[in-house]
């Protein structure tokens, strides 16, 4: 009886099933109109970015006429001290951001997956807090408390607003390192008389480095690029530079800013590119940077 | 701690006033909650809503094709194909935004092609609209939304698409009752992901737009820099953090309960 009832089921499926298969929609397999509409994503996505480059080049004035090749709105930037200075206060606000976020966001990871405390679980979800935030109200509140505490407006307000807001990212890509990495290797090291510092030294931190590194790059270029943030929280001078950079494209847009845009996007787009690829190139496959996908 | 007590003294400001030098007080002051919903300000947090709405539809409309064809089209090139996707949005906000402005502004090179051809003789004026200021946003955050549907599609199991195609499902139907349902949860952290900031973005409606496109992030920055009233600027921002909490906790609760999830 079953056995007839499951015959009857499956063939009239079988046998439409062949003939549906023969006229199958074509576009189900391979629809055409999405592979073009990818090529005009790229186009559409990559071409402004491509013409401010090839424009940072361009010999004359112009931005609408292309007249050869020349390098002198770089020399432009690289003579222009306000901009100089910029430049260089923004290297030093993302090198110092970048290494003191590290530092207490490795430790802040290290900490809540070693030490399975009741709040563990609770801070995992605080930790991503800042980075779902608008950046419009981390720049307000942080302006308004270093007013309130009568601090002179400087580079260092930045430093300390960034590395505030930066730790949430090493944290999150440390900590997934290191839950991945497995506690039984560590306790064998202690089970075999390493003290905890010697386990931390020759055990977990040549598994996490990896993950530091990118979580470390990351951080400097997010840093590099901030504007909203350092925007609120700039003195007069220096300024980092794109806040510089906004202040002049309000008044209107200048190939010099074409080659200034040029060589950040040089600069961050290296530095991100190789946080996501160390962890790959020296890790397994699974460890991948998490951030990316947006979720935890 | 270090992310609390900033938010916490915005409060506090929000209910003050100003002296007579322009300096915030502390006080007893709700009337900047009142001004925040003056009719005078109705429209731009209106405004402010409707675009970050409108960005997210955008980006949902074009993120997800292209997710989509990668992740089932893309084969061994699938992680070259989003690399080459995602690499523009590595690019400096800022420069980016710029870059629309260098082409579409009067001087712009899109107006000189549209010269040169002979199309236009006094140039289009393409800045200062609604479909600029969008534009700028979507271009801006789309990223945010085709990652996590990336990362949902790439999840899905795609025998579930070739059963819906045995089971005489036509492309529509199979995507209706199939491929949505089993990866809207990606396209729902997108979502959240893309409104927050832009709700709060003023780069976009300050350099593609002009004082009728003004969204809340400029109102907020005006107060701080320039016409400088630091309260009511507090309040606006407690107004916006208060509206956005809602799609944070949102948020933040779909990612711990995904985090439980892949733990068990």
């Amino acid at each position: 009886m079953t056995a007839a009832r499951g015959q009857a089921l499956r063939l009239p499926f079988s046998r439409r099933g062949t003939a549906g298969r023969e006229t199958r929609p074509k576009e189900f397999d391979r629809p055409r109109f999405l592979k073009w509409f990818l090529v005009a994503f790229l186009v559409f996505t990559l071409a402004p970015i491509a013409i401010v480059a090839l424009f940072s080049l361009n010999s004359s004035k112009s931005l609408q006429h292309f007249d050869g090749f020349s390098l002198q709105w770089y020399q432009d930037f690289l003579n222009d001290q306000q901009l100089r200075e910029s430049l260089f206060a923004s290297l030093e606000i993302a090198t110092v951001t970048m290494v003191v976020a590290t530092l207490l966001g490795s430790t802040l990871a290290y900490g809540l997956v070693r030490s399975r405390t009741r709040f563990s679980g609770a801070t995992n979800v605080l930790m991503l807090i800042p980075l779902v935030t608008p950046e419009i109200v981390a720049g307000v509140s942080a302006l308004l408390l270093f007013t309130q505490l009568g601090m002179q407006l400087s580079l260092a307000t930045i430093m300390i607003a960034q590395v505030t807001f930066s730790i949430s990212y090493v944290t999150v890509i440390v900590r997934a390192r290191l839950s991945g990495l497995g506690r039984e290797v560590e306790e064998a090291a202690m089970d075999l008389g390493a003290t905890r510092l010697q386990t931390l030294r020759l055990i977990t931190l040549p598994g996490l480095w990896p993950a530091i590194v990118a979580a470390a790059l990351l951080v400097f270029a997010l840093s590099f690029d901030d504007f909203v943030l350092s925007f609120f929280t700039t003195g007069t001078s220096p300024q980092p530079l794109p806040v510089r950079i906004y202040s002049s494209i309000r008044f209107g847009v200048t190939p010099t800013i074409n080659a200034i845009g040029t060589l950040m996007m040089l600069i961050s787009v290296t530095t991100i590119v190789l946080a996501i690829a160390l962890p790959r190139l020296v890790g397994r496959r699974e460890d991948r940077t998490p951030l990316l996908g947006g979720e935890v | 701690m270090l992310f609390a007590v900033p938010l916490g003294i915005t409060l506090a400001i929000s209910f003050g006033t100003v002296d007579e030098l322009g300096n915030a007080i502390y006080g007893w002051n709700p009337g900047n909650y009142a001004d925040v919903f003056d009719p005078l300000f109705g429209p731009v947090l209106l405004r402010s809503v409707a675009y970050a709405t409108a960005t997210v539809v955008l980006c949902i409309l074009i993120g997800y094709p292209i997710a989509y064809y990668i992740t089932q089209f893309g084969g061994r090139y699938k992680y070259a194909l989003l690399g080459l996707v995602v690499i523009p949005f590595l690019v400096n906000y800022l420069i980016r935004i710029y870059a629309w402005v260098a082409l579409l502004s009067d001087e712009g090179l899109v107006n000189g092609v549209l010269k040169d051809v002979g199309l236009t003789t006094n140039g289009v004026g393409f800045l200062n609209t609604s479909y600029t200021v969008i534009g700028g946003l979507v271009y801006g955050y789309l990223a945010f939304m085709i990652l996590p549907i990336f990362a949902a599609l790439d999840r899905m199991d795609s025998s579930v698409i070739e059963a819906g195609k045995d089971l005489y499902g036509t492309p529509w139907q199979t995507f209706r009752h199939v491929t949505w349902p089993s990866t809207f949860q990606g396209v729902l952290a997108g979502s959240v992901l893309v409104f927050l900031p832009a709700v709060g973005d003023f780069v976009s409606a300050q350099l593609l737009g002009g004082t009728n496109t003004f969204m809340i992030g400029n109102l907020i920055q005006q107060q701080f820099f320039g016409a400088g009233n630091w309260p009511f600027g507090a309040a606006l921002t407690t107004v916006m953090m208060g509206f956005l909490l809602i799609f944070m906790v949102f948020y933040l609760r779909s990612a711990a309960r995904a985090a439980t999830e892949a733990r068990a």
